[in-house]
């Protein structure tokens, strides 16, 4: 193993491979983020980007391939018909680092906006109430959502609950951050003020794996643009050369749709 | 006094016995209903099978006939195990009111299978993967998340089940607990004015069940309130 003295990367996936029956879903992905990387997925619709993501932190279980978060391994084992994970304490603790904002918000529908901020540190990392009601409070000021804190999801608009739900994401102080179309279940004068949002955590050097269809974000906030084609990479770069100039037909027919 | 009176007093402390009876089935029920509900959605499955079985035999057989097995039943098959782990000198007898319990709860957990199983299918699966996205354990996912929705889900079909449940103490009379149908039995054959305890009796379930309606739709009102609009 080659020894390496710089420090280990936020995330590294090597040879990612999922399939649902016949459907081969993810053929095989490799992908390294760098801290402050904001890696844009893009591809058309059943590409494999949410499975993708979801399979880094395990909500799917992927079938091969390696998750390393801050160079730690997510340990596998073998079973029956294919891996589960090795140790469930582990996988717990690995998902603290890697928060995931999800497409239909997922706020919890019985807490108030607070709760859903509060409550996680202090179950999952053992805060005290006082100490997760105040971080939960800044981080609620921080995205716009403070004066609503006392709100239940279903009273707020979908722009609303997807901040909220970003609050949520960084109260667990994540390594990374899983962004799975965020946007794209809001009406579309609501998108703007969850993009800033995200542009604002990028500025910051959060490091973000953002699956989009939002191409002005795509090419204006991140650093690392990903092409999923039918579960492969198809192109990776910054966004400067893979919208400039995209090398396969798949990626310029997909711009060309996009734009 | 006036037999009337006496009578009517009779038919109150029986009323005793039957709010006494509701009141230790429902969590039996409440209990066994999680628990067939779990077994039913679960991995296992041993555990599905034994479910499947204890819901399918409680539905097809007759209330009467679960409680006649548990009264006459019951207390002999408690004994004999008793006497095979190796206390023989410990015999004990099941009284009306215990059996009572133990029919009734069985009967309700059996279709609160049923209510709880599809209240934790109707939550929708994002609210538990949030949760497990952010490092919770299957317990804290379901202590907090699963449980505070599934009880809203559930009520509505709960309440039904409470509503059944109140006509269906009547039945423990059968095998001698004294409550209101047993007592205004009593009356009515002995004043031969069986008309009037009959009613009488009529009137108390009828503000049982009332009763029972107010408090679940306060529960239910409760249970919904982070989803009533601002
Ligand atoms: N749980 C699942 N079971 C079976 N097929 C699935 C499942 N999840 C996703 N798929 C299939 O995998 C493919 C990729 O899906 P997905 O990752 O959601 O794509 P994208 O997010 O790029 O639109 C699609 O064909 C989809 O139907
Ligand atoms: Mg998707």
């Amino acid at each position: 193993m080659a020894e390496t003295t710089a420090a280990p990367l936020p995330l590294e996936i090597a040879g990612m491979r999922k399939r649902f029956g016949a459907l081969e879903v993810l053929k095989g992905i490799d992908l390294q983020a760098r801290k402050g990387d904001v890696i844009s997925i893009i591809g058309s619709s059943g590409s494999g980007k949410s499975t993708f993501l979801r399979c880094i932190n395990l909500l799917e279980t992927p079938d091969a391939g390696e998750v390393r978060v801050h160079g730690e391994l997510i340990r596998m084992r073998r079973r029956a018909g294919g891996q589960e994970p090795a140790s469930a304490a582990q996988l717990r603790r690995i998902r603290t680092k890697l928060s995931m904002v999800f497409q239909s918000f997922n706020l919890w529908s019985h807490m108030t906006v607070l709760d859903n901020v509060a409550v996680p540190p202090q179950q999952v990392l053992g805060k005290s109430r006082a100490e997760a009601v105040k971080a939960a409070e800044a981080l609620l000021q921080r995205v716009g959502m403070y004066e609503r804190r006392h709100y239940y999801p279903s009273q707020i608009s979908g722009g609303q609950q997807q901040r909220a739900a970003i609050a949520r994401a960084l109260a667990m102080a994540p390594e990374v951050m899983l962004f799975d179309e965020p946007t794209s279940a809001l009406d579309p004068e609501l998108v703007g003020e969850v993009l800033k949002v995200m542009a604002s955590l990028a500025e910051e050097g959060r490091t973000m794996l953002v699956v989009t269809h939002e191409m002005g974000f795509a090419r204006e906030v991140s650093s690392q643009v990903m092409f999923l084609h039918q579960g492969s990479v198809e192109e990776f770069g910054p966004p400067a050369s893979v919208f400039a100039a995209p090398k396969s037909d798949r990626l310029k027919q997909f711009i060309s749709r996009s734009f | 006094m006036d037999p009337f009176w006496s009578y009517g007093l009779m038919i109150a402390g029986g009323a005793g016995w039957t709010l006494a009876l509701i009141i230790a089935v429902i969590p039996v029920g409440i209990v066994l209903g999680l628990l067939g509900a779990a077994a039913k959605l679960s991995s296992w499955r041993l555990l599905r099978f034994l479910a499947e079985s204890y819901t399918t035999f409680i539905r097809a057989m007759p209330e009467l006939l679960v409680i006649f097995l548990v009264f006459f039943g019951g207390a002999r098959a408690f004994n004999w195990l008793l006497a095979g782990i190796g206390f023989p000198e410990i015999q004990i007898d099941f009284n009306p009111f215990v059996a009572g319990v133990i029919a009734l709860g069985v009967v309700q957990g059996a279709f609160a299978t049923e209510v709880f199983r599809a209240a934790l299918l109707a939550v929708p699966v994002g609210q538990t993967e949030a949760a497990q996205a952010c490092g919770f354990t299957r317990w804290q996912t379901f202590r907090f998340v699963t449980l505070p929705q599934v009880w809203r889900l559930a009520l509505p079909g709960l309440g039904n089940l409470l509503q059944i449940l109140i006509k269906d103490t009547a039945l423990i009379s059968v095998v001698g607990l004294a409550d209101i149908m047993r007592n205004a039995q009593i009356a009515a054959g002995a004043t031969k004015q069986p008309f009037t305890f009959l009613l009488l009796a009529a009137a108390v379930y009828l503000l049982f069940t009332t009763v029972a309606t107010a408090v679940m739709m306060l529960l239910e009102r409760r249970a919904n309130h982070a989803w009533r609009r601002a």
